[in-house]
């Protein structure tokens, strides 16, 4: 509910954050509209919403009539599928090469599966959104995967902490972005790591998280990561941007030389 | 090499969930809605600064009480719907001074068997750090945050709702 205050320009500079359920979590935005119009930003908001809505209707597997089920099943060709169907799969091509194989949709039991890379993507396109409309600064949570843009107060970067893959309150890191980043770990409920090589569950390290310009493939890497452990590292070199934090199971770390952290 | 140093260890994420206060306080004064669930009798004449954190289930279905303005700054406590979800039922307390939360405690974490009681365990106080650091400047988000119960912030939500947290 909003009232008429004296100072209209009290809109513009108050954050505005909002919590979505959907895709099975939760997506938080925190928009910071700064000159633009309260109507335009809640209007670029409800297409962001109505974005992450759309992901989880064309991609869900636990909707048995999604298109991504009706795909899996052989019930519709890819061609007859939404567009946004070629467009992950695309990218979900691009993260198993950027991966050296190990995000690799194809090799999930049960057909082809893009999730690892669907939430990520969903989430950007949230971003994106909001950018398209002006928004000066904006981020995007889904469930732990983060896509933030410009800067939540002049001169300082959005900062963004890395969880504790041992305590759930606690974060072992904080990173200043101005990307994507998303983590990936075995400490997640209902995440089932997999080898894609040998289809055997994989957990060389407690967590991996990888920085980068967009969100979709930062998410599939992190996975990969997950699932390959150190030896994801090596996959850095090749990809321009993107950044990994590794946790080990004695809580040591490792990361490539560029990755972001905090001061 | 132990875990070490960084930045910080113990400080609460900031998920910045829930919330969708963008603005203008709702009208200041003390201001307490319970629930709304199936219309009990119990009441929440509530007019305090915080709130207690009970976890016990004894706050399900009670009618709405709203204590309309006394006051200058305004410490107002809602409770939010009692949401039902896979393992059972949780109904959550917020207390929000102007548009601002500044606590969040669960009145019924319902579940009985030991599944739900670890899963709620680990969820609750995620998202209850997240929520509230949220609103500290020191991190806008976290990374890797995740079980996050869509139940949760159902309740969160309703509670918002009702303190006209919009």
């Amino acid at each position: 509910m909003t009232t008429a205050t004296e100072c209209p320009q009290a809109l513009a500079c108050e954050p505005i954050r909002r919590a979505e359920s959907v895709m099975g979590t939760v997506a938080s935005f925190d928009i910071r509209p700064g000159p633009v119009p309260p109507g335009l930003v809640y209007l670029a908001l409800a297409e962001a919403r109505a974005r992450l809505h759309r992901a989880d209707a064309v991609f869900s597997l636990w909707k048995t009539q999604s298109p991504m089920s009706r795909l899996r099943r052989g019930e519709i060709r890819l061609e007859d599928a939404p567009v946004e169907l070629s467009e992950v799969l695309r990218q979900c091509e691009a993260a198993r090469a950027a991966s050296h194989g190990w995000f690799d949709p194809w090799a999930m039991p049960g057909g082809v599966d893009p999730t690892g890379l669907v939430k990520g993507w969903a989430a950007q396109q949230a971003l994106d959104v909001l950018q398209l409309a002006g928004v000066p600064a904006a981020m995007v949570n889904a469930g732990g995967d983060v896509a933030v843009s410009g800067q939540p107060e002049p001169g300082r970067p959005w900062r963004i902490g890395v969880r504790d893959p041992w305590h759930a309150k606690r974060v072992i890191a904080v990173v200043s972005t101005s990307g994507a980043i998303a983590t990936s770990g075995t400490y997640e409920r209902g995440e089932h790591l997999l080898d894609p090589h040998t289809g055997r569950p994989s957990s060389p390290i407690a967590s991996a998280t990888v920085t980068g310009p967009d969100l979709g493939l930062a998410d599939a890497l992190a996975t990969g990561v997950a699932a390959a452990g150190e030896a994801g590292l090596d996959w850095f070199g090749d990809l321009d941007g993107y950044e990994v934090l590794i946790v080990r199971h004695d809580g040591s770390r490792r990361r490539t030389p560029g990755f972001p952290s905090a001061a | 090499m132990k875990r070490a140093p960084i930045v910080i260890t113990s400080t609460a994420a900031g998920l910045a969930l829930v919330l969708s206060f963008h603005t203008s306080p709702p009208s200041s004064g003390v201001k307490t809605a319970t629930g709304d669930t199936n219309g009990g009798k119990s009441r929440h004449p509530t007019a305090s600064t915080s709130t207690t954190t009970g976890s016990t289930s004894a706050t399900t279905g009670s009618t709405s009480t709203t204590t309309e303005p006394t006051g200058t700054d305004s410490a107002r406590t809602a409770t939010g719907s009692d949401i039902q979800y896979r393992y059972g039922d949780i109904q959550l307390e917020v207390t929000a001074s102007g548009s601002k939360i500044t606590d969040i405690s669960i009145v019924k974490d319902g579940s009985d068997d030991g599944h739900s009681f670890q899963i709620n365990s680990q969820a609750v106080p995620i998202l209850q750090s997240e929520s509230l650091s949220a609103q500290s400047a020191q991190i806008d988000g976290v990374s890797g945050a995740t079980y996050t119960s869509a139940a949760y912030v159902q309740s969160l939500q309703s509670a918002l709702d009702k303190l006209g947290i919009q």
